[in-house]
């Protein structure tokens, strides 16, 4: 375990933070999106975070000696149903005048996104603190 | 006649324990949203215990990886991370997708942990400067 | 030799014999031989700690250059080697020094 490993490990929680910080933004902006390139209405997706040993750049980590960074294994998207709005005179309203938005909440969108952020600055204080250790590391040479 | 002693041996130890135990604490850091994922740590006095034992009686941890004027052994094997006594970090409270993580305490921790490398490689550095000092007569 | 013992036998009043005695007993049977193996196998080993620690120098520096070193490891190592090096300096000036002293001593 060195310092390109530490490096790595917190870019790899920056990467994920990112895509969650991505996905929630994804997920608000389209809020309100009843009809989505399928033709059906945008259903909001989820990122799942699995834990990885993590080597250095090029080395093949040694699982038991490696520390474990985190990648986004999958994105999901989640199945719950949204809200059905009666409005007869919507384009996309069914047969019974209903129209079904998506199943995205923005208050719990945002809290997703405040949470993201924090971590991502988390993470990015991580990398500040390795490179203030690295530099007092080289000032042992004068 | 040893030239580089006990105390620098010790403070090159503690300087390698001290990069293990940032890389346990950011891998808890990036997996702060990780669900189920249990945080760990790296015991620092207690690993600085077992060193200095194992220093007096060979068979235990290894010794400095730089060999030593006067020393008998030099062991460049390192440091690895079985070495080292990494415990898992007991949980503070419950936690509804079973990630553990403390955030606060771990970056507390991190801080911590960045001063202390701060701290022994500044002292490591001027034990170093001063030899030098006195082997070079007093120039450069 | 003969001039030996003629030289020896003209200062016995002055006492020198003694230390011609010894001297030729250092000649034939050199009991120093001893300190000087001594020495020698000292220094001998003294420059091979320094030689590995230039050459563990060397190796941190080379894994950091290659991108897989640790970074106090491979300063700390360079320090050594520094000091070590300097030390080593300081001894072979010491020596020469000395050396010269005892050529211009002269018997």
């Amino acid at each position: 375990m060195d310092f390109l490993t530490a490096l790595h490990v917190s870019g790899s929680g920056l990467s994920a933070e990112r895509t969650r910080v991505n996905l929630a933004s994804s997920n608000l902006a389209n809020a309100e999106t009843t009809r989505g390139p399928n033709g059906k209405p945008y259903q909001r997706l989820d990122p799942v975070f699995q834990s990885i040993h993590m080597g250095a750049q090029d080395e093949a980590p040694t699982v038991g000696q490696s520390p474990l960074g985190v990648q986004v294994s999958q994105i999901v998207s989640d199945p719950s149903p949204g809200k059905m709005v009666y409005s007869p005179g919507h384009p996309d309203a069914d047969a019974n005048g209903f129209v079904t938005f998506p199943n995205v909440n923005p208050i719990s969108e945002i809290v997703n996104l405040l949470s993201a952020s924090r971590a991502f600055e988390a993470n990015a204080t991580a990398v500040e603190t390795l490179k203030t250790m690295a530099s007092r590391g080289l000032d042992i040479t004068r | 006649m040893r030239v580089f002693d006990n105390t620098l041996a010790r403070l090159e130890r503690a300087l390698d324990v001290r990069l293990v135990r940032q890389n346990v604490l950011s891998a808890n850091v990036a997996n702060v949203d990780t669900p189920g994922f249990k945080p760990k740590d790296v015991d620092f006095t207690a690993t600085m215990a077992a060193i200095d034992g194992a220093a007096h009686d060979p068979g235990g941890v290894s010794l400095p990886k730089t060999p030593t004027l006067g020393s008998s052994t030099s062991d460049t094997s390192g440091l690895a991370a079985h070495d080292l006594p990494i415990v898992d970090v007991p949980a503070g409270g419950a936690s509804f997708d079973g990630n553990t993580v403390d955030l606060d305490r771990t970056m507390v921790a991190m801080a911590e942990n960045a001063l202390q490398y701060g701290a022994s490689a500044k002292a490591a550095g001027k034990k170093l400067a001063i030899l030098r000092y006195v082997v070079s007569d007093g120039q450069g | 030799m003969n001039l030996r013992i003629e030289s020896s036998q003209g200062l016995a009043e002055a006492g020198a014999s003694n230390r011609i005695d010894r001297m030729d007993r250092a000649i034939v049977n050199p009991g120093g031989a001893d300190k000087t193996a001594q020495f020698g196998s000292e220094l001998g080993k003294a420059i091979g700690e320094i030689d590995k620690l230039q050459n563990a120098a060397d190796t941190q520096a080379d894994a950091v250059a290659r991108g897989a070193g640790n970074i106090h490891e491979m300063a700390l190592a360079l320090e050594k080697a520094d000091v070590a090096m300097r030390l080593a300096m300081r001894v072979r000036t010491k020596l020469v020094d000395t050396y010269n002293e005892i050529m211009r001593m002269g018997i």
